[in-house]
């Protein structure tokens, strides 16, 4: 199955029940969506104290132990203590507000239970977020090899417009590496969806992951109708970082 | 230090290290079971609370010794259920869990099984899913680092690895490995924690940690009834905002309220367990929610309702496990065996019918 056709017919054709608040709509007052984030007519305060104009649900996802908390623990607090993560159980959320061009961007970023049985209980969440960042670990092979059931999994249960991001983590750890950075390119590239390499424990491209999604759905609700397409994968490309040289 | 101190240690240097003069200084970086202090531990609080609870926990181990009399045996009567709702001290737990949870009769009959569980041949995707999580078990508790000795680490890999084989059906579920953990420190035995183990999943529970998750779900369908019946207005909220259960209460049902509540609530919660059975967790539940109903109702969006859930679960009313003990059969009102086993089945069938 291609993601490709998922992908596509993306942009403005959002359906009304995932489409943000813009400046367009700002007439009400406070939207309030099943999902709940939070839409307000601007300037809003999140939960966390912080004023934002637009709110976007992302998820983390993908097998158990590959980083996704510590990618997030990273991206929030800018911190990585190894060995002080415990496996995550269920569902839980975190916020951060993100300055995109201007525009005060919150997303509100799921992180959830990689252990296959608790798909069942956390793919309920999937309908109504509005990316998923999809992680495997370099030095894993089976969390890769698992990508292609992840993707069949977003495929029944996301939103078809879903922004979607292949990352390989763990690229730190270049002695036990068995995936190679072009296996991860290729595959990505196979499912029509944008990829990169990161490192919770170095940092390397955990900002630009976010800030990535961030700009494409912040493109998408804000956009002119004659103003070009945001190339996610385009621009991650020329502001990603490789792994221990200074690929631009 | 303060400068009380500072002024006098600078005359009498020695002083400062027999008088301690704050609680910070008096009580240990880290607890009974290993777990070490946070930051921001309120050793104030900590130093008052305790005061009265040792004068609770020295009446009750006087207790405890007279109704065991050196005995290797526990009784099933009103007495003791009302000893076990007050506290089993805690070097009493692993022979009173043992008894009352009827693993050691199960221990006694299969005599080398544990053993001969871990000399199998091992199912190696088991022990893979084992082994990415025992360096994230409880990494804040100084005998599971790498470094100590011994490491508990490798007692917590025998115990999930032998239940696995044990129970084919579930396996390994994450929240096991903690369940494992609390076992392993309480009993400082793996054979011990197994039959344990083998008591809270295989009878105490309903199905939490098998493939479907079932149980889970249902378990967490059930306090949404409850909740329903006893506090409406949350969970009208809740419809409200279309926040689901398992969302703000998986964590509770799966790691049975480890690292939800402070330690020795959850100890006191498992004494419960052990001999009452699992409703005791829809009776925690309840009481947290109820307790808090007014700080839950302020809530303005689901992850307002999400953080309140979190914040429900700290502070001193958690804090004073004798007291809130006390509560969780009182606030939340009766609440019978048979109420709780049909509204299991219903939600169960609902779960089943929308599943399929």
């Amino acid at each position: 199955m291609s993601r490709k056709k998922a992908v596509k017919g993306k942009g403005s054709s959002n359906s009304p029940s995932s489409s943000p608040i813009s400046d367009k709509e700002k007439g009400k007052k406070v939207l309030t969506q099943s999902n709940g984030v939070v839409y307000p007519s601007r300037p809003s305060l999140s939960n966390s104290g912080e004023f934002y104009d637009i709110a976007f649900k992302v998820m983390l996802v993908g097998d158990s132990g590959v980083g996704k908390t510590c990618l997030l623990v990273r991206f929030k607090d800018g911190a990585f203590l190894a060995g002080s993560f415990i496996s995550t159980v269920g569902i839980d959320f975190r916020n951060k507000v993100l300055n995109i061009d201007g525009v005060r961007v919150k997303l509100q970023i799921w992180d959830t239970a990689g252990q296959e049985r608790f798909r069942s209980v956390t793919h309920a969440y999937y309908r109504d977020a509005h990316a998923l960042l999809l992680l495997y670990d370099v030095t894993n092979k089976a969390s890769f090899d698992n990508i292609q059931a992840w993707l069949t999994e977003i495929n029944e249960f996301a939103q078809q417009n879903v922004v979607i991001m292949l990352l390989g983590n763990k690229a730190d750890a270049t002695h036990e590496r068995v995936v190679k950075r072009e296996e991860g390119e290729k595959l990505a590239k196979e499912y029509g969806v944008p990829f990169m390499e990161t490192s919770a424990k170095s940092g390397l491209n955990v900002e630009l992951s976010f800030t990535a999604v961030a700009k494409d759905l912040k493109h998408k609700e804000m956009k002119e109708p004659n103003e070009p397409k945001f190339q996610l994968q385009e621009f991650v490309n020329k502001e990603m970082k490789g792994v221990g040289c200074c690929r631009s | 230090m303060d400068t009380r101190n500072g002024t006098r240690s600078s005359n009498q240097p020695q002083l400062r290290i027999n008088v301690p003069s704050s609680a910070r200084e008096r009580a240990a970086s880290v607890d009974p079971y290993g777990f070490e202090r946070s930051e921001d531990f309120d050793y104030e609080s900590y130093e008052e609370l305790m005061s009265e609870y040792l004068a609770v926990l020295t009446r009750r181990s006087i207790k405890w010794s007279k109704l065991l009399q050196g005995k290797r045996r526990v009784d099933r009567n009103l007495r003791v259920k009302r000893f076990v709702r007050k506290g089993v001290p805690n070097e009493h737990r692993p022979l009173v869990w043992m008894e009352s949870s009827g693993a050691q009769d199960r221990m006694e009959r299969n005599p080398g099984y544990y053993h001969s569980l871990l000399d199998q041949q091992h199912d190696p995707k088991l022990v893979e899913s084992i082994r990415t999580d025992l360096h994230r078990t409880f990494p804040d508790n100084v005998h599971f680092r790498r470094s100590a000795d011994p490491c508990l680490q490798s007692a917590l890999y025998n115990v999930l690895v032998a239940y696995g084989h044990h129970n084919k059906a579930v396996g390994y579920c994450q929240g096991m490995n903690f369940i494992a953990g609390y076992l392993i420190i309480i009993s400082k035995d793996e054979e011990t924690s197994f039959w344990l183990m083998e008591a809270l999943l295989g009878r105490i529970l309903p199905d939490y940690y098998g493939p479907a998750m079932l149980g889970l779900k249902a378990d967490q369908e059930v306090l949404g009834e409850l909740v329903r019946l006893k506090v409406p207005a949350v969970w009208r909220l809740m419809q409200d905002h279309g926040v689901m259960w398992s969302l703000v209460v998986s964590r509770w049902f799966i790691c049975l309220f480890i690292d939800v509540l402070p330690v020795e609530t959850v100890l006191r919660v498992w004494d419960c367990l052990f001999y009452e059975g699992s409703k005791i967790l829809f009776r925690v539940a309840l009481t947290l929610i109820r307790h808090h109903q007014d700080l839950i109702l302020q809530a303005q969006n689901l992850p307002d309702v999400c953080e309140r859930f979190k914040r429900i679960t700290r502070g001193a009313f958690v804090h004073d496990c004798h007291a809130f003990m006390q509560a969780i059969f009182l606030d939340p009102g009766s609440l019978s065996k048979s109420t709780v086993a049909k509204l299991r089945e219903s939600c169960r069938a609902r779960i089943v019918a929308g599943e399929s």
